[in-house]
Parts: structure tokens; sequence; C-alpha cells
């Protein structure tokens, strides 16, 4: 007999963790490289006793029940910083960083480099190449980074490019199963990830948050006005009943 | 709720954002000036279903699940150590560095800082001083009637004294270079100290090592270029305006909570 109540509640669940997703995707609208999160919701129907055989089933109750969320991995707008040690990712790859849970991924392409002259991220933790983190040394200069990764530098006086290791990117089959794990970073769940040849990095850029402004607002209103109503057809319920209450309850004088 | 929360991370971090974009408009005409720019990251996620779980007895796993982040969170303000503009000041003791390198100065404690910031002057003594007056390194005296000074790009000092036709060598200004010079920390004054992530002070002379030439009569002016300072406020303003609509939002969302039964 609840049932109005708690449809109205599941969905109204399910809205306030829309309207979570919302807020962390414009709170995160100027972090590089990151990726939008969109909410799924399936139908859940009530699983009790139920005769579909006859000509007109049993309607069965029908909850709303939060599915996933899932990354938007488009590309976000690419904004040149002229920093050599900026690099934006143009295609489906991520860049690997070295954590101390293991290996993690980015597309936040801020590079920095430590007092050792490992490249790093910008938490500090080395970015690697196919040999492991790329290391610079003191006396290096004009530090350039390729297309395909190879990060080289002029030594000292010389005037020859040397090289100090070529950056891994690795794309995903199913980049779905990534988890994100803040700082930026995407753990692997199932996909460990292949190394990609197909994209290409830029240097001087950083890619920036892909967060659609317009379209979150948007999002943003219709929840809250959604959410507003569900409220008003819950109290509409409750007075409808409380009206029944009183009446049927009358115990005729 | 979350989103209330959220949002304020984001409010807090675009405020942040303003005050960097604030410090570099303002520094626009500092000689040796670097930008700096306020670089973010997403907060930790709450798996609410984790994605690669196992979804049926049939052994299906999620293919994708519900991850709720709970804001952005600044990581830093790292500078951008590129080039500044090389403007001709006319000024013997006006001097910039193309490339790596730093002046080295001596503070009155004894300590060194670095700096960019090349217009120097003499002080009572004679000596080549910031506009601090704190000594450049190694430490050169103009002699009293020298009339011309010739700084060298790498670095040597001369002079010519009245009377004389063959130019005095006094000394030779040296340059130093860190291999991670985004960590320095700055001192104000145009002034950075070294830090345990700028790596350890490399001192050599201009011209070699990579150090840069140091170029006489020229300063190098501010890194921040205004076009991309303004744009980059305005979207900083939007982003808090949009943040604080999120405040609200969930506000208004709570409140049709709250006045459901009276």
């Amino acid at each position: 007999m609840e049932n109005a109540l708690l449809v109205g509640l599941s969905r109204q669940v399910v809205l306030e963790r829309q309207m979570d997703v919302v807020a962390n995707n414009l709170a995160n609208i100027s972090t590089n490289g990151f990726k939008a999160e969109r909410s799924m919701f399936q139908e859940f129907l009530n699983t009790g006793a139920h005769e579909d055989n006859f000509p007109r089933p049993d309607r069965r109750v029908s909850f709303v029940q939060d599915r996933a969320t899932y990354h938007d991995l488009s590309t976000g707008s690419l904004q040149q910083t002229k920093n050599p040690l900026d690099i934006a990712i143009d295609g489906p790859g991520f860049l690997v960083v070295q954590t101390p849970q293991g290996e993690r991924f980015t597309r936040d392409g801020s590079l920095k480099i430590n007092a050792q002259g490992q490249l790093v991220n910008s938490s500090g933790f080395p970015v690697l190449g196919t040999g492991g983190p790329i290391v610079i040394q003191p006396t290096d200069k004009e530090l350039s980074i390729s297309p395909d990764g190879r990060v080289s530098v002029l030594e000292g006086t010389s005037i020859i490019d040397s090289l100090r290791g070529k950056l891994r990117v690795v794309s995903f089959d199913r980049p779905q199963t990534l988890m994100k794990q803040g700082g930026n970073l995407f753990a692997p769940t199932s996909d460990q990830g292949t190394p990609d040849i197909k994209s290409m990095l830029r240097q001087g850029y950083v890619e920036k948050s892909n967060v659609n402004s317009v379209l979150e607002m948007t999002r943003m209103i219709d929840v809250t006005r959604t959410y507003t109503q569900i409220s008003a057809m819950l109290q509409q319920q409750s007075e409808l009943r409380k009206a029944a209450i009183e009446k049927l309850g009358e115990v005729p004088a | 709720m979350r989103a209330l929360y959220t949002a304020a991370t984001g409010m807090a971090a675009q405020e942040l954002n303003v005050q960097v974009i604030s410090n570099n408009i303002a520094n626009m005409r500092t000689t040796g000036f670097k930008k700096q720019t306020a670089q973010f990251q997403d907060l930790i996620y709450d798996h609410v279903r984790r994605v690669g779980a196992q979804a049926s007895d049939q052994g299906t796993i999620l293919p994708v699940g519900v991850d709720i982040g709970g804001g952005v969170k600044t990581v830093g303000t790292p500078r951008l150590m590129t080039q500044g503009t090389l403007s001709p000041t006319g000024n013997d003791l006006d001097m910039a560095v193309r490339g790596e390198g730093f002046f080295k100065i001596q503070m009155p404690d004894g300590t060194f800082a670095y700096t960019r910031d090349g217009s120097f002057t003499t002080d009572n003594t004679g000596r080549i001083v910031t506009a601090g007056g704190n000594p450049v390194q190694p430490t050169i005296t103009i002699p009293n009637g020298a009339t011309s000074i010739t700084v060298a790009t790498n670095g040597q000092v001369s002079v010519t004294i009245s009377g004389s036709t063959t130019p005095t060598v006094l000394g030779q200004i040296g340059l130093t270079r860190f291999i991670n010079k985004a960590g320095l920390q700055p001192q104000g004054d145009n002034l950075f100290v070294e830090t345990p992530a700028s790596g350890t002070p490399q001192d050599g002379i201009a011209t070699a090592d990579g150090l840069g030439d140091i170029m006489q009569k020229t300063l190098e002016q501010a890194n921040v270029e205004v076009v991309t300072e303004i744009s980059d406020l305005i979207s900083a303003q939007r982003a808090y305006e949009m943040n604080a609509k999120v405040v609200s939002a969930a506000d208004q969302m709570l409140q049709s909570t709250a006045n459901m039964f009276r």
C-alpha cells in the first residue's frame, strides 16, 4: 500500500546521487584531463508474488535504481601553455604513473621534474617511460617531447639531441572498466591496457576538463525540478491518505 | 547531501584560482617575474558499486560501476619558467639571462637567494647589488672613476678607468641552475630560495653548461600574457558561479524534503 511513497523515494534517492555526480563534474571544471561522469538508471521490478499468465498480467510495481556511472571519455579542449613539460594526448591513450599501489593511468599531462631529475606528475609520482622512470640530467636544457613520446634534451653545451627515454602511452579495449581513484588517476580493474601507437603527444599543451558546463547546468535544473515535483507528489499522497483515514475512520454517531 | 560539500570544494578551488590569476596580473610589469598556474585534481571517489565486482552467480562482472566523486583539490601552483621577453634599457647595469640560469644573490644573513631580475645598481662602496641592496655573487666592486662598464655574455665585467685606454677586467658574474627550477620557493622581492624540491644549486658561469647568456643593458620582462590571464579569470569566475548554483540547487532539494510532511 505504500507503493507510491516508496517508488517516489527510490527516484529521489537516485536523483540525489545524480546531483552528486553533477556537482563533482562542475567542481572539476578546471581539473586537467578530468573526464566527466554520467549517471545511468535502470528499472527495478517488484519481485513480490505475481501471476503473468492471465490475458492481462499483474502489473508489477516498478522502482528506479542507479545502475552505474560511466566515464565520458571524449577529449577535453586543449589549452596552449607554452610549458615544455605540458603534454596533451591526442588520441585514446593514457600516460602511466607509478604509484606505491601499482601502475595508474592519467590524461593529466602536466608533468614536473623532481629534485632527482625524474619526470613526475603533479602529485610527485614518476611518469613511466618504456624503460622505467625518465631521468633528466642537471645540465640538460631545451627538453622536447616528440609526438610519439620520445623525450630528448640538449646536453650541456652540445647542440645534438640526446634521448632521455620514451614515454609509455597505453590504451584500453574496455576503458569503462577503469576505476577513478582521485588525484586525476584511473586504476585498472580487468583491462591492463596495451601499448598505444595511435595517440600523438602535443608538447606545450594541456588537456582541460571535458565537462560541458551548459549541459551540466541543464541537468542540474532538471534534477532539482524533478526532485521537487516528487516531493510535492509524495505530499499529495500523504494528504490523500490522511483524508482517507479521517473519512473512513469516522465512527457514525 | 554530498553535492553541497562537493560544490563547496569547487568554489574554494576557483577562489584560489582567481587569487593566482590576480597575482599574475598584478606582476605583469615585474622584471623577471614568472607566472603561476593553479592546478587541480579530483578528490577520492566513493565506489558505491565497484566496477569489476561479481554481478551474478553466473560469474558476470559489473562492466561499469557507480563512482561518486567528492569534489576537487588544489594540488599546486607551479610556476611557468619560460623565458620572458627581453627589452633593452640602455642602462649599463641592467642584465638579463637568456637561458636557464639565475643570478645568485647574497642575503644579509649570509644565505643565498636566486633571481631572474637583473636590474642591478651599485651601492655606496661600489658593489653591484640588487634593487634591495644585496650583492650579486661573486661580489664585484666598480672602482671610482670608472667610465664605461661592459658585461660580456659570459658575465665578465670590465671597466675603463678615466685616463686609461685599455679596459680592466673586474670579475665574472656567475649563474646558478636547478634541476627543478619550478620547485624553488618565492620569497618576494623577485627572489627565490632553494628547497628540497628544487634540488641543490649548481653554480657555473654563463654560456657554459646550458646556463644561458647574460645580456647587458637588457631586462627580462614578466612572462605573463594578459590576454591569457583575462580569459582564465573569466572562466574562473564563471566556474565559481556554477558551483554556487549547485549549492543553491542542492539546498532547494533539501528544502523540498524538509517541507514535505509538516
